[in-house]
């Protein structure tokens, strides 16, 4: 725990990082007891009012609020949870697909490992923001569909990450011996393969999940995601958008939460991959 | 080269057939196409005849052959919403998406390598260290918020731009300019990282040897070296640049094929997503392809294999 | 003017994390015209650094604090970057060790040597083009037009290196460096390069300064040798009476370590011990006394310089007739 303490502050990217990402997950997880209101609440006296530091703010909405009279800084840090969890479950599930299949085109070989290749550049040749639009128009919207919908399409990099892995060590005598021995396949998945690869799968992992953030966001925004009354920062910043003459604010603050979510992530994954390059290994 | 190329066509063809088969089925499961077609006072009769009539009862296999042997002549069903057919619709809002995805590309480009260039030049300088945290920002901020905020400084605020639509150069401008930047973010710190690589291989060295002036041994001789990494990313980075164009359009309520999409699923105007589904496919895959050929073309060393 | 290149006191350092090392330290040698002199030593005894400091290509880290090199009528050390630049590939040139990495894969193999010849000669296209094909055909390359239009990627590594050797020779130059030219080739192609830089030199009448770890290519390659040891030049002379009869302890351990044809014994002879970093460099006593079978009391408490004894230099406290040199 202190080595990683200490690897970790070598690095003041990582570290801000990390500190980023703790925040974000802070705010999600305890949500209801930080935000200052109701992001629900509408308040019909309060409408469209703006920060605090402006003329007409008040302390009591400090980024001001929306057109219902909805305090924006509530529903930026409940707007956390949702793209949390989206962008953690999304990158569950593209995982576990991608695993999947790449264990299978490893394993079996021949046409089934064919056949995944062809569809992994299917997937790969058409862009992800169309995959998703076109999927979420035939499935009725909301978080589980969304969390399904972007982590499907997001298999490919596991899918390859295992293939490769379980071609290499096929190849391995050890395993031709352990074959033999007749340790069954899960058995070698789970000894062999696995630790091989796990360090990549958290560094892919880490920064899928950014962009599953900003993937959610952008079909929040257009009204596919997340759906009202669940807050999405997707979301509010679809409402900002037809304030944004006079009232910017709506439309400005949670992106700007995004945008640092995003930050954080990144900087962490690639502390991560500079860490956990096999090169390091003997560090941890 | 032809080899190559020959290679690569013959991949992409399993490719579209999946792609198109899940089309397909997309428009299976989307529900009754029938009922989308007809007035709600149609009879059940009526809608038999006309499922009759689409070849809608026969098995499914069967209909995907119809779909495809359609496909082939250019049909792929009326629009519910135009009442005109899809295919042509599509082909209409086509070159706005091109003529907003190219200009993006070459923005990118123009803006991306120079400040790659820049950045390894001046290495572990403030302004090395000021490039790469912008081109960090440029990865980490969603595109559509990127538009909504050039469009409130620069076209609301400060009427510089206009706030929307399709026209001259000046249109162009800030949804050109958002989806480029999020490009440039990749393209800088690769470019800069290849250059810096680059930098301390041996020929390199065998250039200075010769006397050449430090400009020529920069942008000759590393430049283009580290430009191949760069375009092989590039290729890869294409169907992100039209995924990433069919939300700027939205933003910008540019008269692409991301507007039209969008509005169709609104609309549940499935022969029309079912359309662009496809032609956009078709698109990226294309570009794809050029940008691995312009690939081969760079690195000589490719055509060995 | 009887040398071509004249290196006096050549002293480089490299900065550190924690301070500055002395790489190189009051290193001199002189080489006549056509003639071409051995530099050898083991890795990191500063004969490669020793190299990029007369040609001007010193890495940033690495600084010369002091000494002279003369060539032409000038002091190397003292000319502008842009002067340095114009001697370059024109009067100086160098042949690099890996020919596969040193040549722009990215490029033809015409397009490097036209580079250097319209750079410092000129000429019409067609010109230069045709002075490119005729060096590939003097470095014993066949089908130069075809060669000439070829990927580096295309070519064998003897092949490569003749490429290397002509670039060098392009604009004729009086100085060609050749840092370990052979070292990467396989032995048949070795020879044959070495013959080929040994005949094109000579009628050219330019000077070598040929750098190598191996004995054997300096026996057939060299006039003179210059033995480095940590840094500093412990023994020079020429080359068939150095061999005959070395006279520092550090160039008799080589040539004992050398193995010969008609020497088969059971074991290998080596030196006992190794380099001293550059950063424990030993102050104020010989470099070479702790691996010394020779060495005394008072050659750890002294340090050599280098002596002249008849045609030789050599830097050892226990030989003692002669003036100083340095």
């Amino acid at each position: 725990m202190k080595k990683f303490a200490k690897l970790l502050f070598r690095s003041k990217t990582g570290t801000l990082g990390f500190l980023l990402t703790i925040l974000i997950v802070v705010l999600a997880i305890f949500a209801p007891q930080i935000a200052p209101n109701d992001p629900n609440k509408i308040n019909a006296v309060h409408l469209l009012k703006p920060p605090v530091w402006e003329e007409g703010g008040s302390t009591r909405f400090l980024l001001g609020t929306d057109n219902l009279g909805r305090d924006l800084l509530s529903r930026i840090i409940h707007g956390s949870r949702v793209s949390l969890l989206v962008g953690f479950f999304s990158v569950v599930v593209a995982g576990v697909i991608g695993s999947f299949l790449g264990l299978m085109a490893g394993f079996f070989g021949g046409i089934v490992d064919s056949a995944i290749m062809r569809l992994s550049d299917a997937f790969l040749s058409i862009p992800r923001v169309l995959l998703a639009l076109v999927v979420l128009s035939v499935m009725s919207p909301g978080m589980l569909t969304l969390i399904f919908v972007i982590g499907v399409t997001n298999w490919v990099v596991y899918a390859r990450l295992i293939r490769s892995e379980v071609l290499v060590i096929r190849q391995l005598d050890y395993i031709k011996a352990a074959y033999i021995a007749r340790c069954s396949n899960s058995r070698i998945i789970f000894r062999h393969i696995l630790p091989n690869v796990f360090s990549s799968i958290i560094v892919v992992s880490t920064l899928s999940v950014a962009q599953s953030i900003i993937l959610e966001a952008s079909m929040s925004f257009l009204g596919l995601g997340i759906q009202p009354p669940t807050v999405s920062w997707g979301g509010i910043l679809a409402d900002g958008r037809n304030y944004l003459a006079s009232n910017w604010w709506i439309a400005t603050f949670p992106g700007i939460g995004i945008t640092i979510s995003v930050v954080g992530i990144m900087f962490l994954g690639n502390w991560l991959r500079d860490v956990l390059d096999p090169k390091n290994q003997g560090i941890l | 080269m032809k080899e190559y190329l020959c290679r690569r066509i013959l991949q992409i063809i399993p490719v579209l057939f999946i792609i198109s088969f899940a089309v397909f089925v997309l428009i299976y499961v989307a529900g009754d196409p029938v009922a989308m077609m007809l007035p709600s006072d149609a009879t059940d009769a009526d809608r038999a005849v006309l499922r009759t009539a689409l070849g809608l009862d026969r098995p499914f296999l069967e209909q995907y052959g119809i779909f495809l042997s359609n496909m082939m002549k250019g049909n792929l069903g009326r629009s519910f919403r135009y009442r005109e057919d899809a295919l042509g619709i599509v082909f209409e809002r086509l070159p706005a998406t091109l003529e907003l995805a190219s200009f993006s590309m070459l923005l990118a480009v123009v803006i991306g390598i120079p400040f790659g260039i820049w950045s390894a030049k001046a290495r572990n300088s403030f302004m090395d260290i000021f490039i790469t945290g912008v081109s960090v920002l440029g990865r980490a901020m969603p595109s559509f918020w990127l538009g909504i905020m050039l469009i409130l400084f620069l076209a609301v605020k400060n009427p510089l731009f206009p706030v929307s639509g399709r026209g001259g150069l000046e249109h162009l401008i800030l949804p050109g300019f958002t989806l480029a930047f999020g490009i440039a973010a990749q393209i800088t710190p690769l470019v800069r990282s290849s250059m810096l690589e680059i930098l301390q291989q041996d020929y390199i060295r065998t250039a200075r040897s010769k006397g050449l002036a430090e400009r020529v041994v920069i942008y000759k001789h590393a430049f283009r070296n580290a430009l191949v990494p760069v375009v092989a990313i590039m290729a890869v980075q294409i169907p992100g640049l039209i995924g990433g164009a069919l939300i700027t359009e939205t933003v910008f309520s540019w008269p692409g094929l991301g507007q039209l999409v969008i509005q169709a699923i609104y609309g549940l105007d499935m022969a029309i997503v079912q359309a662009a589904v496809l032609v956009i496919a078709l698109v990226t895959i294309f570009f794809s392809l050029l940008a691995d050929v312009l690939y081969c073309l760079i690195d000589p060393r490719i055509q060995q294999r | 003017m009887n040398t071509s290149l004249k290196v006096e006191g050549l002293t480089v350092e490299f900065a550190g994390v924690d301070g500055d090392v002395t790489v190189v330290e009051n290193v001199s040698f002189s080489i006549k015209p056509g003639e071409i002199l051995g530099l050898v030593g083991e890795s990191g005894c500063g004969k490669s650094v020793t190299s990029l400091s007369i040609i001007g290509l010193l890495p940033d880290a690495g600084r010369v604090s002091s000494g002279a090199i003369r060539f032409e009528g000038h002091d190397l050390l003292k000319l502008s970057g842009e002067e340095m630049r114009k001697l370059r590939g024109n009067r100086i040139s160098m042949v690099f060790q890996e020919p596969l990495a040193s040549l722009n894969p990215l490029f033809t193999v015409g397009e490097q040597i036209r580079e250097v010849i319209a750079l410092h000669k000129g000429g019409s296209s067609e010109s230069v083009r045709r002075k490119g094909i005729d060096l590939l055909e003097k470095v014993g390359i066949p089908m130069p037009e075809k060669v000439y239009g070829s990927y580096p990627h295309s070519l064998s590594g003897g092949m490569r290196q003749r490429v290397m050797i002509a670039i060098a020779l392009a604009c004729r130059p009086g100085l060609v460096i050749a840092d370990e030219p052979t070292t990467a080739l396989d032995v048949t192609i070795q020879a044959q390069i070495l013959e080929l830089m040994r005949t094109l030199v000579r009628e050219s009448g330019a000077s070598i300064l040929f750098i190598t770890h191996d004995l054997g290519v300096i026996a057939e390659m060299a006039d003179r040798v210059a033995v480095m040891y940590a840094g500093q030049i412990v023994e020079e002379g020429d080359v068939y009476s150095l061999f005959e009869r070395p006279l520092h302890p550090y160039t008799q351990g080589l040539l004992k370590s050398t193995v010969r044809i008609h020497d088969v014994s059971d074991e290998l002879d080596s030196i006992p011990g190794t380099v001293p970093t550059p950063k424990e460099m030993p102050g104020g006593r010989c470099r070479f006394a702790d691996r010394c079978s020779s060495a005394s009391g008072r050659c750890f408490q002294e340090e050599p310089s280098l002596v002249v004894v008849g045609d030789r230099s050599v830097r050892c406290l226990n030989i003692s007739q002669g003036e100083e040199t340095v």
